[in-house]
């Protein structure tokens, strides 16, 4: 397929996600008119409409540019900087880590003590968890791979743990269900607490479009090429961390998108890795909140949680990918 | 399997199933090693039988007892509800929910221990009648019988007073899991003269989000104490800053255990209910 003009797939992809944050103001399990829903926004008083979009809607779609934005981007980097596919924002650990922290304030019971505990103890895992996989793997994009698999694999061992001595029925319940992802019930608390953290990272994530490009060439030539190749490494694990471990302590492991992004923008801007990140920022958000939108219309008794709807859509684009790399194949 | 260990564990068996044989002989009688294998059926069990015949309860039981009976489960000995505890305690009746793992029964058999299961109950009718059957199977039939009729006083007389205007209520600590139509939480509402906004036909617990909540917009918010054991993330999610705001002076606090456990306090959380919406202010509605 040919390239699109450079300035084309931003700007369609940017059109995709304005009409899904507009959507997802206007869609909710309660059905308000859209004129009851432009006088709630207009005029904030104490009325139904007013409450639901500045206190409800508004927050939660946000979040969802948020984290869809910092997970896109996040695979779209990763993606470039390990020239590998496969590579999505959970393979440095982050996410594990990032959801045994949240589990371990589930665990204690620390949430009634203050109400950010668990997103907070949640960040702290991310953190730990990168920090480990960078104390190990930051000499090569190879031990860096394996190092997050090793970290991943180490959270999730300490996750099962947790689910195992749970302190009750309830809280085992609690834990996995946290882990399944969702936007309900976040406000701009939850907001307010990521939202420093997701945009320092993106930014750090941002500005590494000119070392993934000479990448492509493989390391010895980019170094040759000017690229500081180890300070990259350090500088995505960071973006990464911060972005997407923020992004999961607040919502929950929220799987594909970091992974499915990436590869949907690729065919439309030619395979020059730098000029994906924007557009898979903005694809991330909009599939992001397709999928809140998801559960918040499709009609079940209990509520769909985030994560299965991203799964059930992303599982099948493996299968895609495969075909898709069969036919280019001889 | 080596030979010795086969050896040890044949005459583990021939242990267990003489065991089992002289205890058969006495089953008739009422039996004197109660064994409850369930948090519901233990607080049944320390207020129906004769605390001498109780012979253990589960690990569960001390700290749910503490709010309804200070001190009742003190100094029975606690089990995990595995069949290794069946053993070690040789009860000659147990009390179980019905969903105990099937080596339970198998081991009941081998100690020659009579099972007696208790379903769950989900209204005030269900909980007459596992007291009377609790009563009934542990000797006990009058007491059974008293905790019946302090139970249904207690629902008669709050039928006999309705309240001045029926409140719209739900069960809310975070949207997850709400209980509504066919639960004993909206059993215990209704006998407490409100209405559960929750009670949708078909599903006795179903999501229940904010938005929802905020539309309904009920007169007050329930919420179950940590009384059951750790507190949790549902409590973190109830405080969702619209929630807090709207329903700030508005949420009641319930005493778990009773609304988790068919019991003959279950009518006291009514009553405890009716209290808690009687004190509350007028208040004006969204429009």
């Amino acid at each position: 397929m040919r390239p699109l003009p450079r300035f084309l797939m931003p700007a369609l992809a940017g059109l995709a996600l304005l009409a899904a944050a507009v959507g997802s103001l206007f869609l909710g399990r309660v059905n308000i008119s859209p004129a009851d829903l432009w006088a709630g926004i207009v005029a904030p008083q104490a009325s139904l409409a007013g409450l639901v979009v500045s206190e409800l809607r508004l927050p939660r779609a946000v979040l969802a540019i948020l984290v869809g934005g910092a997970l896109g981007l996040s695979g779209a980097v990763l993606q470039g900087l390990l020239r590998n596919p496969l590579a999505e924002p959970g393979l440095l650990g982050v996410t594990n880590g990032a959801a045994l922290g949240a589990v371990i304030a589930i665990y204690f019971g620390l949430a009634h003590v203050f109400a950010l505990a668990t997103p907070l103890l949640g960040l702290a895992g991310a953190m730990a968890a990168g920090a480990l996989t960078f104390a190990f793997g930051r000499t090569s994009s190879l031990t860096l791979i394996l190092a997050g698999a090793a970290v991943s694999s180490l959270m999730a061992a300490f996750l099962a743990m947790a689910l195992n001595f749970a302190p009750s029925p309830y809280a085992a319940y609690e834990m996995s269900i946290w882990m399944l992802g969702s936007f309900a019930e976040k406000s701009w608390d939850h907001v307010l607490l990521a939202a420093p953290f997701i945009v320092g990272g993106m930014a750090i994530l941002a500005v590494q479009g000119r070392a993934i490009d000479a990448l492509t060439l493989g390391e010895a030539q980019a170094e040759s090429l000017g690229v500081a190749v180890d300070r990259t490494r350090v500088l995505v694990l960071l973006g990464v961390g911060l972005a997407v471990g923020a992004a999961t302590s607040v919502v929950g492991s929220v799987g594909f998108i970091g992974l499915v992004a990436p590869h949907l923008v690729r065919p439309f801007v030619g395979h020059q890795p730098s000029r994906t990140l924007l557009p898979s920022t903005l694809l991330g958000a909009t599939l992001l909140l397709l999928a809140d939108i998801g559960t918040r219309v499709i009609p079940t008794n209990t509520e769909l949680r985030l994560g299965v709807i991203t799964s059930l859509v992303g599982a099948p684009f493996f299968f895609w990918l495969l075909v898709r790399l069969r036919r280019m194949a001889p | 399997m080596r030979p010795v260990l086969r050896c040890a564990v044949l005459a583990m068996l021939a242990v267990l199933a003489a065991g089992g044989c002289a205890r058969a002989a006495a089953e008739r009688a009422a039996p004197r090693r109660i064994m409850s294998l369930n948090l519901c059926t233990d607080l049944l069990l320390l207020q129906i039988a004769p605390r001498a015949r109780i012979a253990s309860v589960t690990f569960l039981a001390p700290q749910a007892a503490r709010a309804l009976f200070p001190g009742a489960a003190d100094g029975i000995p606690l089990n995990h509800g595995s069949a290794e505890d069946i053993i070690n305690i040789r009860p000659d009746l147990i009390l179980d929910s019905g969903l105990g793992a099937p080596l339970t029964r198998t081991m009941a058999r081998r100690v020659g221990a009579r099972i007696v299961e208790v379903k769950d109950a989900n209204n005030f009718d269900d909980i007459r009648q596992i007291v009377r059957q609790i009563g009934e199977a542990v000797g006990a039939p009058m007491r059974a019988k008293a905790l019946i009729a302090r139970m249904d006083a207690t629902l008669a007389r709050l039928a006999a007073h309705p309240p001045r205007r029926r409140l719209r209520v739900v069960a809310w600590s975070g949207g997850s899991a709400v209980p509504g139509k066919g639960s004993l939480t909206d059993a215990i509402i209704t006998a407490a003269g409100a209405v559960n906004i929750a009670a949708r036909p078909g599903t006795a617990e179903s999501s229940f989000g904010v938005e929802e909540l905020l539309a309904a917009d009920p007169d007050a918010l329930l919420f179950g104490g940590a009384t059951l054991g750790q507190p949790s993330l549902l409590t973190d999610e109830g405080q969702h800053r619209a929630v807090r705001r709207r329903f700030a002076g508005r949420r009641i606090a319930y005493n778990d255990v009773a609304h988790t456990c068919g019991l003959p306090q279950s009518a006291d959380s009514a009553a405890a209910l009716r209290r808690a919406f009687d004190a509350l202010p007028p208040r004006r509605p969204l429009r």
